[in-house]
């Protein structure tokens, strides 16, 4: 079951999520929507990401790959051209470096996709609010004894509009 | 090769005949105002001194055959490399026109087909079958008449000898009237080519930059 | 002093604003789009007549084997850094008044790629066989070179492209969820579909703004290899004047230079043509224009410094190269070039009384074309004073040549164009309301 709750200030959204969280409702069952990113204070609704983390790996990955690969086609097709060793880094170390970073461009999209949830089935059940300019939509997830608690919690915290949906 | 400079007279049958024998394309006029000539070996004029007192020297320059040649690395598809024999070959099939190679040759010897190539009559007839005929869009540039290694070679094989020297002789080596240029393995110590780069008054042409030339221009130290 | 509080712009006038360029299309912008479109034809035309009958029909000759195709390569691919420096730069150091700024850059980046990757086809002589240089499963076991500097082009500008591509969606993201709701079907479906179903929830905020930084950094360190490494397709060759180590940096800042030129430009134009005064007001252009000033005397530094140490050393070939450059056929090209790239924008960008939104456009077109004038100097007079003399000629370019040329304009120009009526060209989650600015 869920609430939606519209806020105007944040303030307002910040001590409503503390409150909520102080009654057990967990940061994974809270969402907040709205038409431009809301910077929340620390500690109160934190994301951990690992998205740094895919991005250099990716890299590494892309990198490695494409120097192994370069390595394998400058032995396989052993031309001789000019003085130049048949591999050398120097000689084809760009295209190294060009692939690393190509890999951190695809890893951290790839991986955008993935952490935003844009990318994963949505339940369709699940309801979305329709979020107006200026406005913070908080939707919580919550089950039937914490219900009433929430609501006081929403009411208290100054929401402007509290509606409750249930999952059809 | 080895190109003795006091015995060129500047005469230029050389071009003539490395034209006759590569299929060389003949331009017109107006493309060669614009630049667009071919000679894969080229006779240069230097002159000193005011007249009557003029003197001139001639230099014929074809390609170099570089060891460390600068255009054989930037060709993208690889249509220029060096092989097993010490040539830089030019693969026109390969060649995709990035005009990279040439801009890189210190000696200005490439050339590049602009248009498909034209005969006025009745100079297609005189084609030699044993040279290919270059598109439009392909570099091209001198190959030691490889056409002319190749027979050699399967020549001494056929008949189970080995090369003697100066047997293979490219065209415009053949054609010299003053007998100046001398081609042979630079490999072996004992061919006149040998001797003759080893010789005193061996120079090489923009020898500074490194490309490692293998064309000796043999002239009367100053 | 003003006693009022200074009026805020309200949301609805914010989204009205940014979004009416969608909608409404003037007959001034339908026969801009195409007469623009008819100068693209006609390149194409012009192209077409190049492969059918060979490269001869442009100006090129021995010696001097590069020439409009490759300085407007040059160009093209540094004027893409415009959105680079801007949304990167100042993304990473949080520069406030980048923001009604970056999509307009980052599209310039996009579509100057698309046009820039353009050349390396165009300028083959064999245009056709150009994926040869694609290393691609063939029977033969044919590999390309790695080590050629045309590879590393490749591969750069590949990564460029895709970087700037995602760099450029990513931001707009956003905007298209709010533009689902369109009216009609068909930018309905579009817009839906480009905003991968965004809801706003603030994982999705998170993983964008994350996403975001890291691609500013990422794609940073990509423009500057990139134009580092097309420097080097003239660096890595021994050719007089081009063998010099201060190309690499010296192409990354006139790349720069030339974008922030070009954004100026574009910018000032988007500004009068959609109405966006109370956006792109006088503070934005005022820090582009010092921008553009600073890399004007950047510019000056390294073409400064890459002379002097030619004159001073007096080697032979080298010096060929100068005086054709500084005295010879070229002076004229090369003295338009100090005072369109250098005088122009001291002068007018400089004196802060002259410091103006008509005067930093005029300094951008003088520097775009001082900029094109720059690659021409640099990528000509070195072909056509070989070290062999008696090689040396003159480039005289054809028609073919100017109407590529000229299509690559006009190509920039549709695409702009139709961008911004898809698109709203300032990025509306990403700008607040903010109080009016007395222009």
């Amino acid at each position: 079951m869920y609430l939606i709750a519209d806020f105007r200030e944040q303030p307002k959204l910040e001590a409503a999520i503390l409150a909520l969280k102080a009654a057990g409702i967990t940061a994974d069952d809270m969402d907040v929507f709205s038409e431009e990113p809301v910077e929340l204070r620390r500690g109160i609704l934190d994301r951990p990401s690992r998205m740094s983390l895919v991005s250099v790996l990716g890299a590494i990955a892309t990198g490695g790959l494409a120097t192994v690969g370069l390595y394998a086609a400058q032995q396989s097709y052993r031309l001789v051209t000019g003085g130049m060793p048949i591999f050398s880094f120097w000689g084809t170390g760009v295209i190294s470096y060009e692939a690393t970073m190509l890999g951190a461009v695809l890893a951290t999209f790839g991986w955008f996709l993935w952490e935003s949830g844009l990318l994963r089935k949505r339940d369709k059940n699940i309801p979305v609010p329709t979020v107006l300019p200026g406005v913070m939509c908080l939707r919580v997830r919550c089950f039937d004894p914490h219900v009433t608690r929430a609501r006081q919690i929403l009411d208290s915290a100054g929401a402007t509009d509290i509606a409750r949906k249930e999952v059809a | 090769m080895s190109i003795d400079l006091d015995r060129c007279t500047g005469c230029e049958a050389c071009v003539v005949a490395c034209h006759a024998e590569n299929n060389l394309p003949v331009s017109s006029p107006d493309q060669a105002e614009k630049g667009r000539t071919a000679h894969w070996i080229r006779v240069d004029r230097y002159y000193e001194g005011e007249f009557p007192d003029v003197k001139v020297k001639y230099r014929p320059v074809l390609c170099q055959q570089c060891d460390n040649a600068p255009c054989e690395p930037v060709c993208p598809t690889y249509a220029t490399y060096h092989n097993a024999e010490g040539l830089n070959v030019q693969v026109y099939n390969r060649c995709v026109g990035t005009f990279y190679c040439a801009n890189n040759c210190p000696y200005s010897v490439r050339f590049f087909n602009w248009f498909a190539p034209e005969w006025p009559e009745p100079l297609q007839l005189q084609h030699n079958p044993d040279v290919a005929i270059r598109p439009a869009g392909v570099m091209e540039k001198c190959t030691f008449c490889v056409q002319r290694i190749q027979r050699g070679k399967r020549d001494a094989v056929v008949e189970n000898r080995p090369l003697a020297d100066g047997e293979i002789q490219p065209a415009c080596v053949q054609s010299c009237p003053a007998e100046a240029m001398v081609f042979g393995d630079l490999n072996d110590p004992e061919s006149r080519v040998s001797k003759l780069a080893g010789s005193g008054r061996s120079t090489q042409l923009l020898g500074e930059l490194g490309t490692k030339p293998k064309v000796f221009y043999l002239e009367r130290a100053k | 002093m003003a006693a009022s509080v200074p009026e805020l712009l309200p949301y609805a006038k914010i989204r009205e604003d940014l979004f009416r360029p969608l909608s409404s299309g003037s007959s001034r912008y339908w026969i801009t789009v195409f007469a623009a479109l008819a100068v693209v034809v006609l390149g194409m035309a012009a192209w077409g007549i190049q492969v059918r009958d060979g490269m001869g029909v442009t100006g090129l000759n021995r010696p001097v084997f590069w020439g409009f195709y490759i300085v407007d390569f040059v160009f093209w691919i540094g004027i893409s850094h415009a959105g680079t420096l801007i949304s990167a730069i100042l993304r990473l150091t949080d520069a406030a008044w980048r923001k009604p700024v970056t999509r307009a850059a980052e599209a310039i980046t996009v579509f100057c790629l698309m046009i820039g990757g353009m050349f390396p086809i165009i300028h083959l002589g064999r245009s056709w066989l150009f994926f040869w240089l694609i290393p691609y499963p063939n029977p033969r076991m044919l590999w390309p070179n790695f080590r050629s500097p045309l590879l590393w082009d490749l591969v750069a500008i590949l990564t460029y492209v895709t970087g700037s591509v995602i760099y450029l969606y990513l931001p707009l993201i956003p905007d298209m969820a709010q533009l689902a709701e369109h009216n009609v079907p068909w930018r309905r479906k579009l817009y839906r579909i480009l905003s991968l179903g965004w809801t706003g929830s603030d994982r999705e905020w998170h993983a964008l703004e994350r996403a975001m930084k890291l691609m500013a950094c990422i794609i940073l360190a990509v423009a500057v290899s990139v134009h580092t490494v097309v420097s080097w397709d003239f660096a890595m060759s021994i050719a007089p004047m081009w063998h010099s180590t201060i190309f690499g940096p010296y192409f990354v800042s006139g790349a720069i230079f030339s974008g922030i030129a070009a954004l100026l430009l574009v910018l000032g134009i988007l500004r009068r043509a959609l109405g966006l005064e109370l956006y792109l007001t006088k503070h934005h252009f005022d820090n582009l224009s010092k921008l553009l000033l600073l890399m004007s005397l950047l510019w000056f530094y390294f073409t400064f410094a890459e002379y002097q140490t030619v004159w001073y050393g007096n080697e032979p070939s080298e010096m060929a190269v100068f005086a054709s450059r500084i005295r010879g056929l070229y002076a004229p090209y090369f003295w338009i070039m100090v005072v369109c790239n250098f005088v122009v924008p001291f002068v007018l960008l400089g004196i802060r009384k002259l410091r103006t939104i008509s005067t930093a456009m005029i300094s951008s077109v003088c520097v775009i074309i001082g900029m094109w004038l720059e690659r021409y100097i640099i990528v000509v007079p070195t072909l056509g004073n070989p070290r062999m003399n008696t090689a040396s000629g003159v480039y005289t370019a054809t028609w073919i040549e100017f109407a590529i040329t000229a299509a690559t304009f006009a190509g920039m120009i549709v695409l702009y164009l139709l961008f911004s009526k898809l698109f709203p060209i300032i990025a509306v989650w990403e700008f607040k309301p903010h109080a009016v600015e007395e222009d």
